[in-house]
């Protein structure tokens, strides 16, 4: 249950309009799935969407804990690039796992077995009591079903389709008996945990960077901008920067190291790797791969604050003289990294700069570039909201961690519109950064005058999975 | 080890040793003697910094054993939100302080729990004093919702017809905006119609079913259209459910701004903020600075504005034309100030303070004589005020008094004299002692009585003739002879037999209306002659240059017999033929002495137009007589 900070002489109501009832948010990304309670600060649960699946027992596998290497171990997404739920039985076991197994929601006894109903009863009642026993059975199939006492607020990218949003809240309804459930869009959530009902939302996350233009705390549709440009992406920079360095920098994930010995920089590595008797799936290679490009993103990569772009003449020379950092791969061999950790993500800003993609989906435009996603997105709404949305720019995603990127961000912002007050909202803390549209479903879903919005299973079971189009606009 | 001694360690200057050092020094040393036995040992230990003792306590808080309540219990309750509008259907727990009802709050809870979903507390027979239904939300109160119009069938097609817009659009547009509680923004982001889908129309096709097979495409409507058709439906049915006649005030100017709105007005303000928007950084400077600038400048102007008036004021006496030379000296000024005293003393008025200095009365002697003629208005001021009573007097002499430092003759109205005069009128309104004993005569009363109201009165008797003789003698002894000419052919006779007031007045008129009919006459001739001699020279010159032949020289007189004729023609139609008599005779002889023939004619013309001007005059002072 959720706390209750505030002396127990005032009622919470009174304070911050809050009323909470044990709803549980689940925000489902690419990289990660977070589940908690509403009303706290953090999810509870956060663990990958990447999930492992074992070939020869057909069985998945879900939590960091259980990746490691295997036989016959793939590791899957249930989600796709796009940040929508690719694999809908993957997607149901992988919620349930973090929801019942993880966050612990305890299933309710039926009230025929809780013993509160033991009572005598009187003999005019008896009725009456039949009638309820016989409700009772009903609802034990309920009961044995989980969360069938938590509301459940669940969150959707903004470019999610009809179908699968009905699918959403029939896994809700159907598989886990919800009383009630609820769809948002995570760019309006993450402008609630900002505290701005209107506001441009810059969410630079995992698989896709998006911008959505949020007013009165509803999405416009016209507004909803996207590009791969994400930290996945970022990967696959950093990848080519590695393929483009002299010597070749080699990434050999940590599960292959079994012993390794210090070396000087720029020296080849002396490590023993390890050897397995079975086969490594270049799935799960790639994944591990990925781990050690993520920490290498987090120490080293550094956006470029401007002023100006980083190819403007003269900044690649500064920043050639500015203190370097060294990144040591799990296999011991290490290298400075100077103007090349500026470069690896100006592609976010610049698209002349990024650079050359093997892959076609790697190679971008100029229109997915941050700022082109932006002017974008301002262009397509109606003219009177632009100074608004632009003094109320809400930066999240784990990918804006990036040193440097909400400088980079306001000077091209300001440049961009010189005559309009711009202002940008970006969490100072990194976690609020990172579930920034989990604790704006946390806030939500805590609100006293939400409780209205709730799809309630009554509606459900009138309407159908229709429902979900009506009410989540 | 103290903060310095770390400083000496490291070599730091000590940034501020010195003095708050050895007081410190003291305060710590002074408790120290009195410390016996160990304690001293031990405070020893400490050195410079003595040893921080904290006295052991072994009670966090004493406890508080008379105010001590009972632990505040909570319970799971259940709640519905009527703002739902789905009779309690979603029942919700949360957790509540536990009321003082006395009633086991488990059990409720958990009843609210078994009956979630379906619906309704109805199962509880266990606790039968608990009340059947789960309470309401406090916040379903919250829940607003604005009105949208609401129109029937037959509504529809009486009022709201439109060509651009078919009913299930305006229906679809209506339900947006109910949906987006009117937010514009929102309502144009979502606003989607397609005209009849077959397949996905669920939520637009509004029980209306036409079967029309054939259906455009969708249309692309911007904001301000939507606004328009909205605003055009608001409007009608707000006047179709009450006349504008009976709205209220803030009803009918939502009435009207509705009516009012103009898409147009509305995109070129949209036009005009993109533009703003999409300055350049230099331009939105530039702007900048010129709007301090314009800022600055109007708040110069004001101040500058406030500067001029101080100074208008400052600058504003009465002007005058008249020679004050001879008041300028000191001399001069005392003897204008003797001249007053001794005057005022001749009065003998009472009422004149010595503080006030210079203050005639404006019917006392001296200034009297002084104003000339020429000041109609000051001295009726003054007679008034004089006739009037001693208030007038009063204010007479303050009206004096505004310009007597400047000179006592003023000859001129000053803006302070009519004030003065205004001022005297209103007090005069205002109801002084006097002023409610005299009634106001009407108009009739005023004919009956004889009563009349002069701008000045000579003193002692006059006659009226004089007045009218005194008409003629401003006139030169030319004009007067026209004039009477001009009388006697209207068969007046140049003294009046019988002048009454009336018929002086009206002879007056008529005087008036022949001097200037003289007056015209006289500037017509002049024109003519000059017109006649400009053409004489004209035909000079042509001669002169030898270029004219004969006909030519015929050609200027026939022009100049016509310019003759048209003077004339201006004149009266009746002595045409005369007159073009005379313009051939002149045209007989203007071929020898030319610059004599315009002389002639002037002459002629003067007589011609003297007949014509009585003919003329006769038959308006004819009509003057009737």
């Amino acid at each position: 249950m959720a706390q209750q900070p505030l002396p127990s002489s005032v009622q919470p109501t009174d304070v911050y309009g809050g009323d909470e009832v044990s709803a549980i948010v689940l925000d489902p990304g690419y990289i990660n799935t977070r589940a908690g309670f509403a009303g706290e600060e953090m999810p509870k649960q956060v663990l990958p969407s990447f999930y492992g699946h074992i070939t020869s027992s057909n069985r998945d596998v879900f939590g960091d804990q259980a990746m490691y290497p295997r036989a016959d171990f793939e590791i899957r997404n249930y989600m796709n690039r796009d940040s929508v739920v690719e694999d809908w039985d993957a997607a149901t076991k992988i919620w349930e796992h973090a929801l019942v197994n993880r966050l612990g929601i305890p299933r309710p006894t039926p009230p025929s077995k809780n013993g509160l109903n033991n009572k005598p009863k009187p003999a005019a009642e008896g009725e009456d009591v039949e009638m309820a026993d016989e409700a009772d059975l009903d609802e034990t199939e309920n009961y044995e079903k989980p969360m069938a006492e938590n509301p459940l607020l669940m969150t959707e990218a903004a470019w999610n389709s009809p179908k699968q949003r009905e699918k959403a809240i029939e896994i809700c309804m159907e598989n886990w008996a919800c009383p009630a459930f609820w769809l948002s869009k995570t760019p309006v959530l993450a402008a609630f945990a900002a505290g701005k009902a209107t506001a441009l939302v810059l969410d630079v996350g995992g698989s896709n960077t998006s911008v959505t233009a949020i007013f009165d705390g509803m999405v416009l549709k016209r507004s909803v901008q996207r590009s791969p440009v994400g930290g996945v992406w970022l990967s696959s920079q950093i990848r080519s920067l590695f393929e483009a360095s002299e010597p070749k920098v080699e990434v050999v994930p940590t599960f292959m190291v079994e012993n390794k010995k210090p070396v000087e920089a720029g020296q080849p590595a002396d490590a023993r790797l390890k050897t397995f008797d079975f086969q490594i799936s270049p799935s799960f290679r790639a994944y591990e791969e990925e781990r050690v490009l993520k920490e290498f993103k987090e120490s080293v990569v550094e956006v470029w604050r401007g002023p100006g772009r980083y190819l403007a003449p003269g900044n690649e020379d500064y920043a050639k003289n500015l203190p370097g950092r060294v990144f040591e791969m799990p296999d011991g061999s290490n290298q400075m990294w100077r103007e090349q950790r500026f470069k690896v993500a100006e592609g976010m800003w610049d698209d002349n700069a990024a650079f050359p993609s093997a892959t076609e989906e790697g190679k971008i435009t100029k229109a997915q570039t941050v700022p082109g996603l932006i002017k974008a997105a301002l262009d397509s709404i109606d003219v009177d909201v632009r100074p608004a949305l632009l003094a109320n720019v809400v930066v999240t995603g784990s990918t804006s961690l990036l040193p440097g990127f909400t400088d980079r961000l306001n000077h091209e912002l300001t440049a961009m519109f010189p005559s309009v007050k711009v202002k940008l909202h970006a969490a100072g803390l990194s976690s609020e950064r990172r579930f920034g549209a989990w604790i704006g479903g946390s806030i939500l879903g805590s609100l006293g005058t939400f409780h209205q919005m709730w799809i309630s299973r009554k509606e459900y079971e009138e309407n159908g999975p229709g429902i979900v189009e009506k009410r989540c606009k | 080890m103290t903060s310095r001694d770390v400083h000496d360690v490291l070599n730091l200057p000590s940034d501020h040793s010195g003095a708050p050092r050895p007081s410190k020094k003291q305060k710590t040393s002074a408790p120290r003697p009195n410390l016996k036995g160990l304690a001293r040992e031990v405070q020893n230990l400490g050195g410079d910094n003595p040893i921080a003792i904290v006295p052991e306590v072994n009670f966090f808080k004493k406890r508080r054993f008379a105010t001590r309540k009972p632990v505040a219990k909570w319970e799971l309750k259940a709640f519905t939100n009527s703002a739902r509008g789905d009779d309690g259907a979603l029942v919700l727990r949360h957790w509540k302080r536990r009321t003082d009802d006395g009633a086991p709050p488990v059990e409720s809870a958990q009843d609210g729990d078994g009956q979630q979903q379906r619906g309704g507390g109805e199962g509880t027979p266990a606790s039968g004093k608990r009340e059947e239904k789960p309470e309401d939300s406090a916040f379903a109160k919250y829940n607003v919702k604005v009105v949208v119009p609401h129109y029937t069938e037959d509504q529809y097609h009486s009022n709201l017809q439109n060509n651009d817009w078919t009913k299930e659009e305006t229906d679809y547009l209506l339900e947006l905006a109910k949906d987006f509680d009117l937010r514009w923004t929102l309502i144009w982001d979502r606003y989607d119609f397609t005209p009849k889908p077959p397949g996905s129309g669920g939520d637009a096709a509004n029980g209306e079913d036409t079967s029309t097979a054939v259906v455009p495409a969708p249309k692309q409507r911007s904001m301000e259209d939507l606004k328009a058709r909205y605003y055009e439906v608001a409007a009608k049915m707000m006047a179709v459910q009450k006349p504008a006649q009976y709205m209220t005030r803030p009803e009918f100017e939502l009435y009207e701004m509705m009516q009012n709105f103009d898409p147009e007005q509305e995109r070129k303000r949209k036009q005009f903020a993109l533009n703003t928007l999409s300055r350049s950084k230099d331009e939105a400077r530039e702007e900048e600075s010129l709007l301090l600038e314009v800022k600055r400048i109007l708040a110069r102007t004001e101040r500058f504005n406030e500067e001029r008036r101080e100074l208008y004021n400052r600058l504003d006496y009465p002007a005058t034309d008249s020679d004050i030379n001879s008041f300028k000296t000191s001399a001069g000024l005392q003897n204008l100030l003797q001249t007053l005293m001794s005057t005022d003393k001749n009065k003998k008025r009472k009422n004149i303070m010595p503080g006030e200095g210079v203050s005639p009365s404006n019917n006392s002697g001296v200034p009297n004589s002084a104003v000339s003629e020429t000041n109609p208005a000051n001295r009726r001021e003054s007679i008034a005020a004089s006739a009037t009573s001693n208030n007038h007097h009063h204010h007479a002499r303050r009206d004096s008094d505004a310009r007597t430092p400047a000179t006592p003759a003023d000859p001129t109205p000053t803006s302070a004299a009519a004030a003065a005069a205004s001022a005297a009128n209103k007090k005069k309104g205002g109801g002084t002692q006097q002023q409610p004993e005299r009634r106001k005569l009407t108009q009739q009363e005023e004919q009956v009585y004889g009563v009349s109201y002069h701008d000045r009165l000579g003193s002692g008797p006059t006659f009226r003739y004089e007045k009218i003789n005194k008409l003629y003698s401003h006139k030169s002894g030319q004009q007067q002879l026209r004039i009477t000419n001009a009388l006697s052919e209207l068969d007046l006779p140049p003294r009046l037999v019988m002048p009454t007031a009336a018929v002086t007045a009206q002879f007056e008129v008529l005087w008036g209306a022949v001097t200037a009919l003289v007056d015209l006459r006289k500037m017509s001739d002049r024109l003519d002659g000059e017109i006649k001699i400009e053409e004489a020279k004209k035909a000079e010159r042509d001669r002169a240059k030898g270029i004219a032949a004969e006909k030519e020289g015929e050609k200027e007189k026939g022009e100049g017999g016509g310019g003759g004729g048209d003077g004339a023609a201006a004149g009266d139609g009746e002595k045409a033929g005369e007159k073009t008599g005379e313009g051939g005779q002149t045209k007989e002889d203007g071929e020898k002495k030319r610059p004599g023939s315009s002389g002639s004619l002037s002459a002629a013309g003067h007589k011609r137009s003297a007949s014509v001007l009585s003919a003329a005059s006769d038959k308006s002072s004819k009509r003057q007589k009737k």
